[in-house]
């Protein structure tokens, strides 16, 4: 029998967490006497940013060592999983978990009873709004917390690790028990409230525990999955040496009127988007110039449109932006679709400025990555329609 | 089927416009000239240095007109071959020895990127210690990376082989980058009475470079190389592969239409070339210069009453497999003379033994294989030293043991 864990982590900023969790995996079920190892994907180099990415841990109590990495090690993709860790909630709405994979539902390999552990501060039914349909019954266990995300070769030291290995514990003892789990933690760090933030963890996911937190989810619940599989050329049909024709050239100006990629989408790699308050907009070009993936279409009227299908989330022209509550980044998981913003508000700009503002919220929420706390909140403000006040960036600040 | 070159037939006489002393470096520079290159890239490295000369010389007499970059390294240098090439423009560069080996990583995308721009190779040691006699090691190193690799043996067939280098390689069967090999010292420095095909000839043999939809260019926008990952580069591969197969094909009908036009140069199977191998019990089997002492040995022994003979391997990648099977499996004993070495190989021999025992294991009938390493770094390889090695591979022949079947050969012991 083999038991897999899969871990969905943010490229870079969860890259050493998703790591510790599978090692940790590994450690405790070897002192429970089992054979088990991990692998991942690497995504060590800064352009995998944010890329949706996997850590794995197998575990069997009755394979040879050589047998259990046979079934599952040196492939690309893991075949299932019994628990699919997800360390940021805004991968709900699909990963795209290695090239040319395409965007894939997060429970796609979740198998029938087995687990879906999402870190989040949503309920299972505000995550299957995003979340494909199964044939089969499995569940959602929701840990709550916001997503640990830090820098290369770091992570931040938030207790999500340990919390982690707690709710595994709680979904299934078999494969790492929780008293494993706080020996093993003590034995290792001499802290007792590593081995606590564990069992608050294993705890508040316990079928007693009040809010429950954990879902079983019918085969009625979630959507339709509207992404498709890319079907790759064979040998003989590609172009030869390694050429790719360019996508064609094309520019009118509004809404979509550039020519993009439609094979290199990078959506999934953002758990925040701009939202844009076009009526505080002074056209001056900068979110559009400092784009790192041209994701603004300027309009007529000299505006600038976002395609959220291509933008990763990172933050720049909220950033460059002049202009107070003109451009803010607002959690993913609010959005439903991608649709233009700018339409919307053309269409109807008081409906599109109390959407808006409704998605925004007050909470501004960063995360310093690397240093600092999990996430900063501060305090954001509703602009009434047409006030324009700008604002000092921290470089000028600085200067 | 023995002898090579055949005198080019009468009505062909005007193809050459005049004949000229010059040695392989020239014969190569002036096969660049006739090919009308675009671009040259170029940095000095001995035995190579003079292809540079020789057509910086060319150039600046106004006998030629090309792009002519002086990089700041091979692998700048290769890069920028690399890059002529993928603009549509015919490409030429060339190195020896370590300074090969310190461009590899442009030679190896060049074969990946299948981009047909030619190369010379001035056969030499890879240095440490600092030395600049041949060895096949330097070309050899792209062996297996997708590329086209050819030796010639006397500065005639060093020009000509620069025009069918081209037509080979940019065929759109092919596209393949071409590694045109010659003997360090003994072939690039030896100067000989060269016939000079006339411009025309040369433009009626060779078509013109025409990359097509692989022409990077600012009217057909394309990426060439990107990041790719493991969806991809195992279909690349199989691309290389077929076109490395189809290659050979294309090898036969170039020699077939370059004889058309300056006579019967070359024979059939064009890959390699047999001396006085129809009757013979033992041949050698050699690249390069070798073939000279070799030959003049066959000769010797030939008055002794003695079935010898030689073959003069031209085609390394690809290697003519079916063509040299057939040829070698009706001898009783095959000599292969390495100049270069596999250090701690299946049989702790030379490259081409290696291969050819491989290319041999499916004959009915096998041969006794003997292996000569001689030559290294530039050491001689001396009529004595071939009729030796033919001593050693008729024993071969009568015996069943396969000991000691790797003789070096001119080695002080
Ligand atoms: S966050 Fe802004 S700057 Fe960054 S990719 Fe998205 S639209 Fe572009
Ligand atoms: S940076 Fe802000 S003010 Fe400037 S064009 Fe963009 S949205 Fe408008």
């Amino acid at each position: 029998m083999i038991k897999r864990v899969e871990v969905n982590y943010r490229g870079i900023f969860q890259k050493n967490l998703g790591k510790k969790i599978g090692s940790d995996i590994v450690m405790i079920a070897s002192r429970m006497g089992q054979k088990a190892f991990s692998n991942g994907r690497y995504s060590d180099s800064p352009e995998r940013n944010g890329i949706p990415c996997k850590y794995f841990a197998f575990v069997s109590p009755d394979l040879p060592e050589e047998e259990l990495e046979a079934e599952c090690g040196a492939k690309l993709e893991i075949d299932e999983t019994n628990i699919s860790v997800v360390l940021d909630d805004t991968m709900c709405k699909g990963v795209e978990p290695w090239g040319w994979h395409g965007i894939r539902p997060i429970n796609e390999k979740v198998i029938k009873d087995g687990c879906l552990l999402v870190v989040s501060r949503k309920k299972p039914e505000e995550l299957l709004k995003f979340i494909g349909k199964k044939p089969y019954n499995y569940r959602i266990a929701i840990l709550d917390g916001d997503a640990s995300l830090a820098g290369l070769w770091v992570n931040k030291d938030d207790l999500t690790h340990e919390r982690i290995l707690g709710g595994i514990a709680a979904i299934d003892p078999a494969l790492i028990s929780i008293e494993a789990v706080e020996s093993y933690l003590m034995e290792k760090t001499k802290q007792k409230h590593r081995a606590e933030a564990a069992r608050a963890a294993f705890e508040s996911l316990r079928a007693e525990a009040k809010p429950p937190r954990v879902k079983l989810v019918t085969p009625k619940e979630g959507i339709d999955w509207p992404h498709e599989k890319p079907v790759l050329p064979k040998w003989f049909e590609m172009q030869e040496g390694a050429v790719v024709p360019a996508v064609k050239r094309g520019f009118e100006v509004g809404p979509r009127g550039q020519s993009r990629n439609a094979m290199f989408k990078r959506g999934t790699t953002k758990t925040q988007r701009p939202a844009v308050r076009f009526d505080l907009c002074t056209k001056c070009t900068l979110c559009w110039a400092e784009c790192p993936d041209e994701c603004f279409d300027p309009t007529k009227d000299g505006f600038y449109d976002i395609e959220y299908q291509y933008c990763v989330g990172c933050g720049k022209c909220a950033e460059i932006c002049p202009v107070k509550e003109c451009i803010v980044m607002v959690d993913e998981l609010r959005f439903e679709d991608d649709s233009s913003p700018y339409e919307h508000w053309k269409k109807d700009s008081k409906d599109y400025i109390q959407w808006v503002e409704d998605k925004k919220g007050k909470d501004r929420v960063s995360y310093p990555f690397v240093t600092g706390k999990g996430i900063t909140v501060t305090q954001g403000e509703v602009m009434p329609e047409g006030k324009i006040v700008g604002i000092k960036k921290t470089e000028e600040a600085e200067l | 089927m023995s002898v090579a070159v055949a005198k080019a037939k009468s009505d062909q006489s005007d193809v050459y416009e005049r004949e000229e002393l010059l040695n392989g470096c020239q014969a190569v520079a002036h096969g660049v000239r006739l090919a009308d290159v675009d671009v040259i890239a170029a940095y000095p490295i001995r035995p190579y240095t003079e292809v540079m000369d020789a057509l910086s010389k060319l150039i600046a007499d106004g006998q030629f007109d090309a792009e002519y970059i002086i990089a700041d390294s091979e692998h700048s240098q290769f890069e920028i071959v690399k890059h002529a090439s993928s603009v549509n423009a015919r490409a030429f560069g060339g190195s020896s020895g370590t300074g090969w080996m310190y461009g590899m990583e442009a030679l190896v995308v060049t074969a990946t990127d299948r981009l047909p721009p030619l190369f010379v190779v001035g056969n030499r040691a890879l240095d440490d210690p600092g030395a600049f006699g041949v060895e096949h090691n330097d070309a050899m190193a792209v062996r297996d990376m997708g590329w086209l690799l050819c030796w010639v043996t006397t500065p005639q067939e060093a020009l000509e082989h620069v025009l069918i280098g081209y037509r080979i390689a940019e065929d759109k069967r092919v596209r393949m980058p071409m590694g045109l090999a010659m003997d360090g010292a003994f072939l690039t420095h030896s100067q000989h009475m060269v016939k000079v095909p006339s411009p025309e000839a040369a433009k009626k043999f060779l078509p013109q470079y025409d990359l097509a939809e692989r022409r990077l260019h600012p009217d057909n926008p394309i990426s060439v190389a990107p990041q790719i990952n493991e969806d991809w580069v195992m279909e690349l591969r199989r691309q290389n592969w077929e076109a490395a197969k189809r290659a050979r094909g294309v090898i036969k009908e170039a020699y077939k239409e370059f004889n058309d036009v300056f006579g019967e140069r070359y024979s059939a199977p064009y890959y390699f070339e047999e001396f006085m191998t129809d009757d013979a019990e033992v041949v050698l089997i050699g690249i390069g210069t070798v073939a000279a002492p070799a030959r003049t040995a066959v000769r010797r022994l030939r008055e002794k009453g003695q079935k010898v003979g030689y073959v003069n391997l031209r085609w390394f990648r690809p290697f003519p497999t079916v063509e040299l099977r057939e040829c070698l499996s009706r001898f009783k004993a095959v000599g292969v003379v390495d100049r270069d070495f596999a250090h701690g190989s299946p049989d702790n021999g030379g490259i081409l033994m290696h291969e050819i025992r491989s290319c041999l294991y499916p004959a009915k009938q096998r041969p006794a294989i003997v292996n000569f390493m001689g030559g290294l770094g530039g050491r001689d390889l001396s009529i004595a030293d071939a009729q030796k090695m033919y001593d050693i591979t008729q024993q071969a022949a009568k015996k069943d043991s396969m000991d000691g079947f790797v003789t070096w050969i001119g080695l002080r012991e």
